[in-house]
C-alpha cells in the first residue's frame, strides 16, 4: 500500500509539474475532416505543415465528403475536403448557422473505372457503364467478355466520388431532359477508395470505381469512351468520369493565418510536386 | 440410474469440458500467432541501407560516422548500374540527335508542320531530360504520318516517322525499367529530392526490396488470347535489352543486391517511439501509443469514481423496489448496446449539446460511458461478496453507515474492483467506433504531455488507425507490416492490461487474507 500510494503521489507530482510549465503556451490546431479521396494530399499536406511549422498540430479525418460538409456547418472543423462540391440544401443549413463556404479546388481528379486485371475486358462506354450499374447488363459476355455474372461495387452514398459517379455517369438525357438512375439493389456499397480497390484486386468479376491516387498495378482501370485516364486526359476533359477536388473553409481564410497557409499550399511548387507523386493532378501546371 | 452410467455420463461431461478449452486455446494461438509473428516484422526485420539513412535523416538515431562508410560502399556498388543507364541513355540521345538534321529541314517549310516542327525541337537536345525528348518526339509520330499521305509531303517524312517509333519503343521499356529501379534505389545521386519521404528513399525492408528485384527481372502482363479470363504472364525483362547497354544489368543486380542495399537485421524500437512519416509509410506509431493512453486513463478517470458510487448506492442505501430494479436493469442494458450508439452520443450529446471540440476529452467522456455499466456491475457484485459478517463488526463497534463503507467494506471489496477497472481499460483501448466521432484522427502531432494541452486535440489512437491504415489508406498493400505491427502492439497493451489485473487482485486478497 505505501508504495501505491508513493506512486501516486508522483504521478500527482509530475502533473502538477507539466501542468504548471505548459499553461501558458497553446498550440494551434488546424482541423480538417471529410473526403477519403482528398485524404492522401490532406495528410501529405498535413505533415509537410507541420514540419515546417512544429507549433501547429494540423489533424486530418477521413469520413467521407458528406461528413466533412456537416463538420463544417457545425464548426467542428477548420477545413472540410470535398471531393464534390457542396449541395443546395448543406450551403442552406451552413448559412443557416452563419458559416460561408468557400471553395478551394486543390487538385483534379478522374475517377478510373477498375475491373480485375484478369478481366479481359478493356474498356466501356458511358452508356455501358450506366447499363451494368443500373443492373441492365449483368454478365460480362454482353460487353464482350468471359461468361461471368458482373460484382458491381460502388461507393456509400455519404460519398463524394459516389455523387461525382451519379452524376457524371448515372445521369443521361432521355428525350431532352436529364433523368437520374438508381444504382441496382444487388450492388455493393463500400466505405472507401482503398476499400473499393481492396474489392476489385480480389474479385476477378467485379467493377468499381476509385479515385486517380488509389490506383496501382493490382487493378485494371478501363478506357472510357475510349479515353485512358491519365492526368494529361483528366485535367483536358478527354476523359469523361473527371471532377475537381475541394477543400471548404468558412468564409475565405484570413490571409497570412494558417488556414489561408493550408488551404494555398497547392499552389506552391512543392504542393504540386506533392498532389503529383500523390497520383493526382495539380491544378496549375498543365 | 446405474452407478456405472453415472460414471459414464460424468466422465464424457469433463471430456467435452477439456476439449472445449483445448479448442479455445487452440483458436487463440490460430489467431495470435500470425499477429505477433507478422506484427513482429514491423519491429524486427532486415534492414537495408536505406532504412538506417531515413532514421538518421528524420529521427537522428544511429551512428553517423558508420552510415556514411555504409552509404559510400553501397554507392560504389550502385555505380554501376547508374553507368549502364548512362550508357544507354546517351546512346539513344544520339540516335534522337542523328534526326535532329531531317526534323530541321522539315521545320523550314512554311506550312502547319513545319512551324510544329519546330517548335519541338526547342525542346530536343542534351540539356533535356531525355525521357521528355522522346516523349516530344514521339508525340510527333500521328501528325507525321498525317501529313506524310498529303501530295506535296517530302518523300523522307516515313523514314523520319519509323525512326522515331524505333527509338521510342524501346525508351519505353527502358522509362518503366527505370521506374523499377527508382522503387528499389530511390532518386539517383544528383537527381533532385523529391517532396514526398516515399520518393526520397529507396526500398528500406529487404523483403520488399527482393519484390522490387523481382519485378525488375520479369514483366508482368496479362495474356487475354486464350478465351474467358486473362492469365498472368511472367516474361524477363532482359529480352527487351538484348544488345544494348542495359543487357549486363540485370546479372550485376543478381550478383551484388546485397552490395547495393546492404540488408542487416535490425531492431527498429523507434516503431513504439517515433511518429510516422509519410502516412504511416515509415516511422512509428508513437501518436496512435499516446493517443490510446490518453483515451484510456481519461475513460477511467470519469467512469471509476461515478461507477464505485453508484454500485455503492445500489447495494449499500438503495431499498429493494421497483425504480431500483429498473436502474438496475438499464444498467444492464446499457452494458449490451452497441458501441457505435455511444459514439453516436457522444457526437450528438457532448460535440453538439455541449460544443466540446472533437478532442480527447470527449472520446475520454464516450469511452467512460461506455465502461461505466462493466465498471458499476463489478464493484457492485465485489461489494456484495464481502461478507455480512464484516459489517456487522464495524456496525457494532459504533462506525457510522459512511465509515463502515469507506474503511471496511470498500477495502474488501478493492480486488474485484479493481479487476473489473483494468478489464474495462482493455475494453477501452481496444473501441473503436465511440471515438471515429468524438476523438479519432488519421494524421496528428503526437499528443503532449501535459493534459491541458492534450484534452482538446483530435489524435490518432490504434484502434482507429488499424481501421484506417487497412481499409483507407492509398497505399495499404504495401504496410502490411504497419497494420500487424499496430494490431500487436494494441493486442499486447489489452494482453499486459488483463495480466495485470490478475496478478495485482491475487496480490491483494493475499494481503486481505494476511
Amino acid at each position: 500500500m505505501k508504495r501505491m500510494k508513493h506512486v501516486v503521489s508522483m504521478i500527482v507530482s509530475v502533473f502538477l509539474v507539466s501542468t504548471s510549465a505548459g499553461w501558458a503556451q497553446d498550440s494551434v490546431k488546424l482541423v480538417l475532416d471529410g473526403s477519403t479521396t482528398v485524404g492522401p494530399v490532406a495528410k501529405a499536406f498535413a505533415e509537410y505543415y507541420m514540419e515546417k511549422n512544429p507549433d501547429v498540430n494540423v489533424t486530418v479525418n477521413e469520413s467521407g465528403s458528406g461528413n466533412g460538409a456537416k463538420s463544417l456547418i457545425n464548426s467542428t472543423c477548420d477545413v472540410a475536403n470535398m471531393s464534390r462540391f457542396m449541395k443546395v440544401t448543406e450551403f442552406s443549413a451552413a448559412v443557416d448557422k452563419g458559416v460561408l463556404p468557400v471553395a478551394h479546388v486543390v487538385a483534379m481528379d478522374g475517377l478510373p473505372v477498375l475491373v480485375h486485371p484478369s478481366n479481359p475486358v478493356s474498356g466501356l462506354t458511358i452508356g455501358q457503364i450506366r447499363d451494368i450499374y443500373m443492373g441492365k447488363i449483368t454478365n460480362w459476355k454482353d460487353v464482350g467478355g468471359p461468361n461471368l455474372q458482373i460484382v458491381v461495387v460502388s461507393r456509400d452514398t455519404n460519398s463524394g466520388t459516389y455523387e461525382t459517379f451519379h452524376e457524371l455517369v448515372m445521369t443521361h438525357t432521355v428525350d431532352g431532359e436529364s433523368v437520374k438512375e438508381k444504382i441496382k439493389d444487388g450492388a455493393e456499397y463500400v466505405g472507401s477508395n482503398g476499400a473499393i480497390r481492396a474489392r476489385v484486386q480480389s474479385t476477378p468479376a467485379a467493377i468499381g470505381y476509385a479515385g486517380l491516387g488509389f490506383v496501382d498495378k493490382s487493378v485494371k482501370a478501363l478506357d472510357v469512351n475510349g479515353v485512358a485516364p491519365s492526368p494529361l486526359t483528366v485535367v483536358s476533359g478527354k476523359y469523361a468520369i473527371a471532377r475537381p477536388l475541394f477543400m471548404f473553409t468558412n468564409g475565405y481564410p484570413k490571409l497570412g493565418s494558417h488556414t489561408y497557409s493550408f488551404v494555398t499550399l497547392h499552389l506552391t511548387e512543392e504542393g504540386q510536386e506533392i498532389i503529383e507523386d500523390i497520383g493526382f493532378v495539380p491544378v496549375t501546371k498543365y | 440410474m446405474r452407478i456405472s452410467t453415472r460414471k459414464l455420463l460424468d466422465r464424457s461431461f469433463s471430456s467435452v469440458g477439456v476439449i472445449s478449452i483445448a479448442l479455445m486455446g487452440l483458436i487463440l494461438l490460430v489467431i495470435l500467432v500470425p499477429i505477433f509473428r507478422k506484427g513482429i516484422g514491423a519491429l524486427v526485420f532486415e534492414a537495408t541501407v536505406e532504412h538506417r539513412r531515413l532514421i538518421l535523416d528524420n529521427f537522428d538515431h544511429g551512428d553517423d560516422l558508420e552510415l556514411a562508410a555504409e552509404i559510400k560502399s553501397a554507392r560504389e556498388a550502385r555505380q554501376p548500374v547508374y553507368e549502364m543507364v548512362q550508357a544507354f541513355e546517351s546512346r539513344q540521345q544520339a540516335k534522337i540527335d542523328s534526326l535532329r538534321p531531317d526534323l530541321e529541314t522539315l521545320a523550314e517549310r512554311d506550312d502547319s508542320m513545319g512551324r510544329l516542327v519546330a517548335r519541338r525541337l526547342k525542346r530536343l537536345g542534351p540539356d533535356e531530360d531525355f525521357l521528355e525528348q522522346v516523349e516530344t518526339i514521339q508525340q510527333l509520330v500521328p501528325r507525321l504520318r498525317e501529313y506524310g499521305d498529303g501530295d506535296d509531303a517530302p518523300k523522307e517524312i516515313a523514314a523520319i516517322s519509323s525512326g522515331i517509333t524505333r527509338i521510342t519503343s524501346q525508351t519505353l521499356a527502358f522509362a518503366e525499367l527505370k521506374e523499377v529501379l527508382y522503387d528499389l534505389l530511390g532518386p539517383a545521386p544528383g537527381e533532385p529530392m523529391p517532396q514526398l519521404t516515399r520518393k526520397q528513399y529507396g526500398q528500406t525492408r529487404w523483403e520488399k526490396a527482393r519484390e522490387t528485384i523481382d519485378h525488375l527481372f520479369f514483366i508482368e502482363r496479362w495474356d487475354y488470347s486464350g478465351p474467358g479470363m486473362g492469365t498472368l504472364v511472367r516474361e524477363p525483362r532482359v529480352e527487351q535489352f538484348r544488345e544494348t547497354e542495359i543487357e549486363p544489368l540485370f546479372a550485376y543486380v543478381e550478383g551484388h543486391a546485397e552490395a547495393m542495399l546492404q540488408p542487416r537485421w535490425t531492431l527498429y524500437w523507434g516503431f513504439l517511439t517515433d511518429k510516422p512519416l509519410d502516412s504511416h509509410i515509415f516511422g512509428g506509431i508513437y501518436p496512435e501509443l499516446i493517443g490510446t493512453i490518453y483515451l484510456t486513463l481519461g475513460a477511467i478517470l470519469f467512469a471509476v469514481p461515478i461507477g464505485i458510487i453508484a454500485a455503492i448506492y445500489f447495494t449499500e442505501y438503495a431499498k429493494a423496489g421497483r425504480l431500483i430494479s429498473f436502474l438496475r436493469a438499464c444498467v444492464s442494458t446499457l452494458a449490451g448496446v452497441p458501441s457505435i450508439v455511444f459514439g453516436m452520443f457522444g457526437l450528438a450529446f457532448f460535440l453538439n449539446v455541449w460544443q466540446l471540440p472533437k478532442g480527447v476529452l470527449a472520446g475520454s467522456l464516450t469511452l467512460a460511458l461506455l465502461i461505466l455499466p462493466v465498471i458499476i456491475r463489478a464493484s457492485e457484485e465485489a461489494i456484495r461478496s464481502v461478507p455480512h459478517t464484516y459489517r456487522e463488526a464495524a456496525l457494532s463497534l459504533g462506525a457510522g453507515r459512511w465509515r463502515t463503507i469507506v474503511t471496511v467494506i470498500l477495502p474488501a471489496a478493492l480486488p474485484g474492483i479493481l479487476t473489473g477497472i483494468v478489464i474495462s481499460m482493455g475494453r477501452a483501448a481496444g473501441e473503436t467506433a465511440p471515438i471515429i466521432f468524438t476523438a479519432a484522427a488519421s494524421v496528428a502531432a503526437p499528443l503532449s504531455l501535459n493534459p491541458l494541452q492534450a484534452w482538446d486535440q483530435p489524435t490518432a489512437a490504434l484502434s482507429w488507425n488499424i481501421y484506417n491504415l487497412c481499409t483507407e489508406h492509398e497505399a495499404a498493400d504495401e504496410i502490411r507490416h504497419v497494420q500487424f505491427g499496430m494490431v500487436a502492439v494494441l493486442i499486447t497493451v489489452v494482453l499486459a492490461l488483463n495480466l495485470f489485473a490478475i496478478i495485482l487482485r491475487a496480490r491483494i486478497a493475499k494481503k486481505l487474507k494476511g
